[in-house]
């Protein structure tokens, strides 16, 4: 018993797990915050994860053809929104159901990134790592926080971004609106299909910087398994977080604390036995989902798709 | 409003100034099989009310969605202020200066009232001006609300309130009002009436008002159009009619029955409680009651007592109204008999057994039947058919191992559309196809097909026709008469009065008072409502 408190303690203690854990809540809060955005909406978007896989590819080209980090990012963003327009023109202009639009993207994003892969083989490395000042130096969490490759920084300023948008403006109300009952959302002269299309796109551009930071801030290199079901522990994450931004990134923190703690724990040279490590992640988002999703209440016509004059 | 003659003076200059706000032209709507409007003429001046009265499914919410923009007609035109308008949508139809008010449909329950209000507006989101404007419109029109309250949590009335702010926000020059007082109480629709003759006059804007209140269209109109199956009837000014001849004009036949013409506001009340027959009350009083609410107390999250130390009791055969203000109690306790709501402290027995509340269905297993304030919220699924909403509460019955009989259901489904006279498409039409009040006579079918033991209905007449209004109240003192112990929830006095052998009056969630139906009348009751100790 002892050994297992001094061990825990060696773990918490060790800059490493935070770091582990930052660059994993960090790409979880990319994906998610989108996510939240079309949830919010009324788009229960599984392709969140086709569109991390696809800007990962993407901005991995990009770099390859150009050598600069800054246009990686772009052609990431640009994938992203690339698989975010087939899944909003189809399930919002065409009404066909966002799920089977979704699964397939999931697939055929795996068979093409794979195939392109293998016929490009894009070489990448990790972003420069810009170190902030004072802040690195708080303790424990400074260097996971303010010691990163800088677009890990995107997110202080994307998080505000989309909760200033959801909150504070015409769109985010209108958005909140269509999630919530579209019909009265209609009536009262709101376009639901474009909103909703509209925040699909949203999710696009930060899953698809979510797969640039897979790529240049995270691992280093493309591989068609890189994403790895990431995307839907972010989909999980906003239902963890009950459809509220902050709820959404504590549950990118827990899912991350989790999923890192694999490498954490490993790094330390423990054994544990493995399997049940690389199961652990899973098992918190389930016991996660268990405790608060009968708790919260989602957007009231999440996952209904719209057509006028029908209710 | 009684003064007559300066309104249609009103009108003559009206006409004779310009040209008019709204012209509708021979327009046609068909939905497959359904026709809702045929060949309509109709024109809205500026400076007046024009009323739209008609049965349910007459199409009377279709022509206003048509002007609307959120319904387009087969055929005909559309002309505002004299030129011909193609109105696509809501949007276009705020370009136009027309605004509605919605029978159903346009607020969002987790949004707050001023966020509601600023919907559908363009432009930044100035919460501090928005709320500004929601005070304004209150002073101006005597509607008054919170705007950080969270619109799920308001009352029907309330409810309409905001519906209406958001109406009136933008100005309108044209004004759509779907019965904006089938939820309001007698002095809110007043007040909401005499504001809305102060903005015609003065500000000389067009209002079309549809409504199944006769009294209430006779004092607020001017001119009065009447619609059947999509047609227009009847028209005529409004000074120049009385009930009886527009409820002859709404049903197509003469109006006979008194408690027709009570339904209708027609006859007095004092006619009416004579024309009740005393042996079932009689009866009622030697039984032990059905129905025993004992020190009930229900409290809404924040802590708040919505029922406090509530003692009810109905005996079978007997009808007991329960009235008083909106929001003092009426929606709770409708709740706590649908198990919606679990009390806190005290009982409720049914037939002698202690009912456990809270718990999903036991309410209805014990033998209560519920019709429900709003039928949209639980009253019935639109989404699913109307065969399906009649068989909800009690699917067991067309089931065979738990795979529900089709036929059966259709069948059971056919017997009450005929026996309810439900307009629609057949068993198996959507029900967001039908019209309300056609969507409340599934509620009712539903509900009394299951024979239960004690019936609650609250508001059951609101938004029906003429008719229909008639024909629910002769069900209730059917079932009644079938010894159905029956808690009438409604904030019609008319029809508490009418219909209930004992009249209990909700205070702040407690009986404030219990009138036995000799010597009720109306003022009396609107005293005891207003507060006045007994
Ligand atoms: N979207 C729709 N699809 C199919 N049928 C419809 C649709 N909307 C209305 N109807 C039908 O058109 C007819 C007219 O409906 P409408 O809502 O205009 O009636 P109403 O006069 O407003 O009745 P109420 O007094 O009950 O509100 C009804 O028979 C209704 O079932
Ligand atoms: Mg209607």
């Amino acid at each position: 018993m002892n050994s297992f408190l001094e061990a825990t303690y060696e773990i918490l203690s060790s800059s490493s797990t935070y770091m582990n854990a930052a660059l994993f809540a960090g790409l979880l809060a990319f994906a998610a915050t989108g996510e939240w955005v079309a949830e919010r909406a009324g788009t229960l978007n599984i392709s969140v994860e086709a569109m991390l896989l696809t800007g990962a590819f993407t901005s991995a080209v990009g770099f390859h053809l150009t050598d600069s980090v800054v246009v990686a990012l772009f052609a990431g963003a640009i994938g992203g929104v690339l698989v975010a327009s087939v899944q909003a023109e189809m399930s919002h202009r065409l009404a066909a159901d966002q799920f089977v639009v979704g699964l397939t993207l999931n697939i055929l994003a795996f068979g093409l990134t794979g195939f392109l892969d293998r016929e490009i083989d894009p070489t990448t490395k990790l972003a420069r790592r810009w170190n902030i000042p004072v802040l690195n130096e708080i303790p424990l969490v400074g260097k996971a926080l303010f010691n990163q490759p800088w677009p890990f920084y995107i997110l202080y300023a994307l998080i505000p971004l989309s909760w200033w948008l959801v909150y504070r403006t015409r769109w985010g109300l209108e958005l909140r609106a269509a999630g919530e009952n579209p019909q009265s959302a209609d009536v009262s002269g709101i376009d639901v299909n474009k909103r909703r299309r509209q925040t699909v796109y949203y999710a696009g551009f930060t899953s698809g910087l979510g797969g640039t930071f897979l790529v240049f801030v995270q691992v280093g290199r493309f591989d068609d398994a890189i994403a790895g079901g990431r995307g839907f522990i972010a989909i999980a994450a906003v239902i963890f977080g009950g459809w509220t931004l902050r709820g959404t990134i504590l549950g990118c923190v827990v899912f991350a604390a989790a999923l890192s703690s694999r490498l954490s724990i490993q790094g330390l040279g423990y054994e544990v036995n493995s399997e049940l490590l690389q199961a652990l992640p899973y098992i918190v988002t389930i016991a996660g989902m268990a405790i608060f999703a009968h708790r919260v209440r989602a957007p009231a016509a999440l996952a209904r798709p719209f057509v006028r004059g029908l209710k | 409003m009684t003064n007559r003659s300066v309104d249609l003076i009103g009108a003559d200059d009206a006409q004779a100034s310009s040209a008019p706000a709204v012209e509708f032209r021979e327009i046609t709507k068909h939905f497959g099989a359904v026709t809702a409007c045929e060949e309509v003429n109709m024109t809205l001046w500026r400076g007046q009310i024009h009323g739209v009265l008609g049965e349910n499914g007459a199409g009377k919410s279709t022509l206003m969605k048509i002007l609307i923009g959120l319904v387009m007609p087969d055929r005909g035109k559309i002309l505002v202020h004299g030129e011909e308008q193609q109105i696509s949508d809501p949007l276009d139809a705020a370009a136009l200066g027309i605004g509605m008010v919605h029978q159903h449909f346009s607020l969002i329950d987790a949004l707050t009232v001023w966020e509601n209000v600023t919907l559908g507006d363009s432009g930044s989101l100035n919460p501090e001006a928005i709320r500004n404007r929601i005070g304004d419109i209150g002073d101006q029109y005597g509607l008054v609300i919170d705007p950080y309250a969270l619109v799920g949590e308001l009352t029907a009335g309330l409810r309409q309130r905001v519906e209406i702010i958001k109406c009136l926000r933008r100005d309108p020059q044209i004004l759509i009002f779907d019965e904006p007082t089938a939820v309001l109480t007698p002095e809110e629709s007043e007040q909401l009436f005499n504001s809305l003759r102060n903005v015609v006059t003065s500000e000389r804007r067009a209002v079309a008002l549809v409504s199944h209140k006769l009294d209430e269209m006779l004092s607020a109109a001017d001119e009065i159009s009447i619609m059947r199956q999509g047609r227009i009837v009847d028209h005529c000014l409004a000074s120049e009619t009385d009930a009886p001849t527009l409820a002859r004009g709404i049903v197509g036949r003469e109006v006979l029955l008194r408690s027709e013409q009570a339904a209708l506001g027609v006859a007095r009340t004092e006619q009416r409680s004579l024309g009740r027959d005393d042996r079932r009350s009689a009866s009622a009083l030697t039984e032990t009651s059905v129905l025993r609410i004992e020190r009930a107390v229900v409290r809404s999250p924040d802590g708040f007592r919505l029922l406090d130390e509530l003692d009810l009791e109905v005996k079978p055969g007997e009808i007991v109204g329960v009235a008083g203000v909106e929001g003092n109690g009426q929606r709770p306790l409708g709740d706590l008999l649908s198990s919606l709501l679990a009390l806190e402290s005290g009982r409720v027995e049914v037939d002698g057994k202690t009912i456990s509340s809270g718990r999903p269905g036991a309410m209805a297993v014990a033998g209560v039947g519920v019709i429900p304030e709003d039928r949209h919220d639980s009253g019935v699924v639109l989404d699913m058919t109307v065969a399906e909403n009649l068989i909800l509460t009690n699917p067991d019955r067309f089931a065979k191992r738990s795979v529900i009989d089709l036929k059966m259901v259709g069948a059971f489904a056919q017997q009450m559309i005929e026996e309810f006279d439900i307009q629609c498409d057949g068993p198996f039409a959507p029900m967001w196809s039908l019209s309300g009040g056609n969507q409340q006579r599934v509620v009712l079918a539903r509900e009394l097909a299951q024979k239960p033991k004690v019936l609650v209905a609250a508001q059951p007449t609101r938004g029906l026709d003429v008719a229909a209004i008639e024909y629910m109240s002769s069900r209730l003192r059917l079932a009644a008469e079938e010894n159905v112990a029956i808690l009438l929830i409604s904030s019609e006095l008319e029809e508490i009065l009418d219909l209930s052998d004992r009249i209990v009056v909700l205070q702040k969630g407690q009986v404030a008072g219990e009138i036995a139906r000799g010597e009720a009348d109306l003022e009396h009751l609107g005293l005891l409502l207003g507060g006045s100790a007994l």
